[in-house]
């Protein structure tokens, strides 16, 4: 009988350091475009499937022996089928990832992000095949979740463990590097979609709209508040969430390491301009002190702290940053982001029409789209 | 619109098929071919657009043409030395 893992196992494999070796059977472009990767590095080769059908003992010879072995490939038949070629030619401890690279893609890992002498739970779900974050707040048997992906088995099961409800669904801006779970979440769970109009309302989906300022409480009194900064630039709805004055859930407007690119929406200056607005006036105000809580990473190795929560403090955000919020003229800020463009992948504009409404494919083109990591920082680190 | 079916001089229909499938059937058909035979093989399977080609330039055939019947893939192989 073959033997497999999970995505989420994998991960912890990666996380704990474990000594294997992972195989990757998918063709060379696939395998090229989108691969596992995690907070430690992973001793990984690429071996096509069909090489295992075309001449199995040079295969099974380039691939190491004496660890064990993880096989991945794009749905899990191919995995299976080279798992049971190195079996026949006698190596021990191999398996194969359930579901695939696509399981991967949309697998999350939970973090708890304040101590658990809070009155509240705060929680950071880390995608590690996007590279990204949502977040969830769970007080008295309610959640607010922010940015979900559609892994909505996921959230609901989350929040079942801890014996809540979903009532909110936040959105920071229109996404377009990923399929928002929110509208998802929203029909399956009667919960509350919340997104600013400067993003939503030229699509489809019903929200409620917010408005610069306010903020949402949890029904039961004495929970954390949600205090709504809108922060344009990234895209013109980006909102952030200063959360109980403690947290800053920021999106893709401040991250780690870098800021929102504000270029995808193809008018540079206007949004470059305008991001710059931002930064100044509505962000660098903010403490010092907050944990900024971003929408994306980019390296684990630069941005995780020793739990593997990707979170720092404002202060220290803005220091390692010196180099962007150090600049203080317009001009030259618009510079230092055209310097720092690169292309958007081509899907972005697919997406950002998946999430406003506008497009909607079935489930396995979606899950086709919602592979890769994003490329939404406006600098790579240097 | 009729549009003519390209010549070829056997045929392998992977309709239903997931992978490593398509490409272990393609193989063993192409196995018992002559070089310079070109077989068609027809699959449904989204992963065998991306394989196929991947597949055959690995391997040293051709892949002469590839096209979308409806909603099936199909793929004309030439086989190499």
């Amino acid at each position: 009988m073959l033997s497999s893992f999970t995505a989420t196992e994998l991960f912890e494999a990666i996380e704990s350091d474990d000594d294997f070796v992972l195989l990757d059977v998918r063709n060379e472009d696939d395998y090229s475009n989108f691969s596992v990767e995690g907070p430690n590095e992973i001793e990984m080769l690429n071996i096509p499937y069909f090489d295992f059908i075309e001449n199995p003992e040079s295969s099974v010879e380039k691939v190491p022996s004496g660890k064990p072995l993880r096989i991945v490939c794009a749905k899990e038949g191919s995995s299976e089928f080279v798992a049971s070629v190195m079996t026949e030619f006698g190596r021990e401890n191999v398996s194969h990832l359930e579901g695939g690279i696509i399981s991967w893609g949309n697998v999350l890992v939970s973090k708890r992000v304040n101590s658990e002498d809070n009155s509240y739970e705060m929680w950071q779900f880390n995608r590690p095949g996007k590279a990204s974050c949502s977040y969830g707040i769970v007080y008295e048997g309610e959640m607010f979740l922010f940015d979900p992906s559609r892994n909505l088995e996921f959230y609901q099961q989350f929040a079942e463990s801890r014996g809540a409800e979903i009532s909110h669904t936040f959105e920071t801006h229109l996404q377009a590097d990923y399929i928002s779970g929110s509208p998802l979440i929203a029909e399956a769970t009667g919960a509350t979609f919340v997104a600013h109009d400067g993003d939503y309302s030229s699509g489809i989906h019903e929200y409620r709209s917010i408005i610069d300022g306010e903020s949402f409480e949890f029904s039961n009194e004495g929970g954390p508040s949600t205090l709504c900064t809108h922060s344009p630039g990234h895209t013109p709805g980006s909102t952030s969430y200063v959360i109980d004055e403690k947290f800053l859930i920021s999106g893709d407007t401040v991250f780690l390491v870098s800021v929102g690119r504000p270029d995808l929406g193809k008018q540079v200056v206007e949004w470059a301009k305008t991001l710059y607005a931002t930064l100044k006036e509505r962000i660098t105000i903010l403490p010092d002190s907050l944990i900024v809580l971003p929408g994306h990473y980019t390296d684990w190795s630069i941005e995780a702290d020793s739990e593997m929560r990707i979170m720092n403090n404002f202060g220290s955000v803005k220091e390692y940053n010196e180099q962007i919020y150090g600049i203080d003229d317009v001009d030259e800020f618009v510079s230092y982001i055209q310097s720092n463009m690169r292309e958007q992948p081509e899907i972005y504009d697919q997406i950002r029409k998946v999430n406003s409404g506008h497009l909607t494919p079935c489930n396995d083109e979606q899950n086709v789209m919602d592979l890769g990591k994003n490329e939404c920082a406006a600098s790579s680190h240097n | 619109m009729v549009k003519k079916m390209k010549e070829h001089n056997d045929e392998l229909d992977c309709s239903g098929m997931n992978c490593p499938l398509p490409i272990l059937k393609t193989k063993m058909k192409i196995d018992t071919m002559d070089n310079g035979d070109v077989l068609r093989v027809i699959a449904t399977d989204p992963g065998a657009c991306n394989d196929m080609p991947a597949w055959t330039s690995r391997v040293g055939h051709e892949l002469v043409e590839s096209c979308e019947e409806g909603d099936k893939f199909v793929f004309y192989i030439r086989k190499g030395e």
